[in-house]
């Protein structure tokens, strides 16, 4: 009888060890076993789990016809790296988007053949996007791909210098042939449009690989204590303020960790002194005047099966100075952030929010954003949180 | 002239025995106001964050009122001071019933879906419905 005590402190100091090891765990238990300060509760396992599984197959898309044929995608990589798309025979698609850096170029703001507005956007799990650029000027991957062959201050081709390499060069007429069962016909529309469509079609296959984060995910979606207590508590805590009185998650969601949309952050809104950058307002209207778009003609899709977004955004005031809501996987290959680039470091961006200029916030923007006035270790803990979305491999 | 109804939400929204929209079947939420009435499910339900869902609608009128020719659908976020970020196209189905498509929820949070339409006098008659996604 004697040892009943000391076996119970003993059986007491392992339960506590265990939980201490694992925080997660402990919103399983009664409260009064969970002495421990684990950031996480109960009601934040629906909204851990909706940011997986990962990674997700790769999405069909119906508006391009050779979305997952190998050929258009060896093709699309040909192209991608081919500078006589260019006006000027010597810009790629990869000068920019470099594949070192996450297919970013670590500029505030792109310079093709002039320096454009907007930072240049990593490419992975582009086929998990509903809309294409800051603006979300695009509604496919494959227009969005089209859009910097023909801009004066990318690329600087036209359809006709593009459908013209296409048929000139013998290696790429041949990827062409390839990819698409015939040779590039006469219609440099037609021609041009083919290119951005096997573009697309390599550019979707970019997936991003698993993070620390997705271990913690499916972790937890197993109900593995002692893999779970594995992911850092720092991270944790940013994960827990993430959710809770950061409310990043009101936009950040899902398994891209973006709900795919536009919010107004409070960002200057000149992309030079005395010229609006309109944001969203100006996409929508990009958009809808695009004769590239899921309701045009260049869809594949007899059924327009994917464009219900397309035909049911609405243009209003309030998109004035919105720019989409980014991934937050890999950020750490996509410095500088924001739009235009004005955040050189993570710690910037985390800085923004935490003394957010209400001022700026357009009269009707999102109410639900106000200066975080984050203390050095809830930054600490975001930045380690943000980190755990960066992928191993 | 606009005539706002308050909605009488069922218990838990759900229908039960309610009689408009029976057709649209179980887990259908109904809305009540002066003698109007809606059923409407969702499509897929329950309604998702980030993605487009469609409702299929009943309306119902008092006794001795018409059916009106179109129904408009919308929904706000009240607290955020923002709605939806698409226009849902509202399609007459025949006898009272309605599909409306499009619709997108963008954010997680208490989102209000409002019902509205002209009755035979031409008054605005709107019927509104919280809803909460996460």
């Amino acid at each position: 009888m004697k040892r009943w005590p000391a076996l119970l402190a003993t059986l007491l100091a392992a339960l506590l060890a265990a939980l201490w090891a694992a925080p997660l765990a402990t919103v399983a238990l009664p409260a009064v076993a969970d002495p421990l300060p684990s950031p996480l509760h109960d009601e934040d396992i629906p909204r851990i789990l909706a940011f997986g599984p990962w990674p997700p197959p790769l999405k069909p898309d119906p508006s391009n016809r050779v979305w997952d044929r190998p050929e258009a995608i060896a093709f699309g990589r040909q192209l991608f790296h081919e500078p006589a798309l260019s006006a000027n025979g010597r810009i790629a698609c990869a000068s920019c988007h470099q594949a070192a850096r996450g297919f970013s170029d670590g500029l505030p703001r792109g310079v093709g053949l002039a320096r454009g507005d907007r930072n240049t956007l990593a490419l992975h799990d582009l086929d998990l996007q509903r809309w294409f650029g800051w603006d979300g000027a695009n509604d496919t991957l494959w227009a969005q791909s089209l859009r910097p062959l023909l801009d004066a201050r990318e690329m600087g081709g036209s359809l006709a210098t593009v459908a013209r390499a296409v048929r000139d060069a013998p290696a790429l007429r041949q990827g062409y042939m390839a990819a698409f069962g015939e040779a590039p016909g006469p219609d440099d529309e037609r021609v041009a449009v083919d290119v951005a469509k096997a573009l697309a079609a390599w550019q979707a296959t970019l997936r991003s690989g698993r993070t620390p984060f997705d271990q913690f995910r499916d972790a937890v979606a197993r109900g593995d204590r002692a893999a779970a207590a594995r992911y850092p508590q720092a991270a944790q805590r940013g994960l827990a303020l993430f959710l809770g009185r950061g409310r990043c998650y009101t936009c950040h969601l899902g398994p891209t960790f973006s709900n795919g949309e536009f919010h107004d952050l409070g960002l200057p809104h000149f992309a030079e002194p005395g010229r609006v950058d309109p944001g969203r307002h100006g996409g929508i209207r990009k958009l809808q005047a695009s004769r590239y778009n899921l309701l045009g003609s260049f869809n594949d899709d007899p059924a327009r099966g994917t464009a219900t977004s397309t035909a049911h955004v609405a243009l209003e005031h309030r998109h004035y100075g919105e720019f989409k809501v980014p991934s937050l996987r890999n950020l750490r290959f996509s410095a500088p952030y924001f739009h235009d680039g004005s955040a050189a470091t993570l710690r910037e961006v985390l800085r923004h929010y935490s003394e957010l200029n209400e001022e700026r916030l357009h009269a009707d923007g999102e109410k639900l954003l106000v200066p975080l006035k984050l203390n050095a270790q809830e930054t600490e803990d975001l930045l380690a949180f943000l980190d755990s979305l960066n992928d191993t491999q | 002239m606009r005539r706002l109804l308050l909605a009488s939400a069922l218990a838990g929204g759900a229908a039960g025995a309610w009689a408009c929209g029976e057709s649209l079947g179980a887990g259908r939420h109904a809305l009540a106001g002066e003698g109007w009435q809606i059923a409407w499910r969702a499509a897929p339900s329950p309604v998702p964050v980030g993605k487009h869902f469609a409702l299929d609608i009943a309306l119902c009128a008092p006794a001795g009122q018409a059916l009106p020719a179109a129904l408009r659908v919308d929904a706000t976020m009240p607290e955020h001071k923002h709605g939806m970020n698409y226009r849902p196209s509202v399609q007459p189905q025949g006898a009272g019933l309605y599909r409306a498509e499009g619709l997108m929820f963008h954010m997680p949070g208490r989102w209000e879906l409002v019902f509205e339409w002209r009755d035979g006098t031409g008054a605005v008659r709107r019927l509104a419905q919280p809803l909460t996604v996460q």
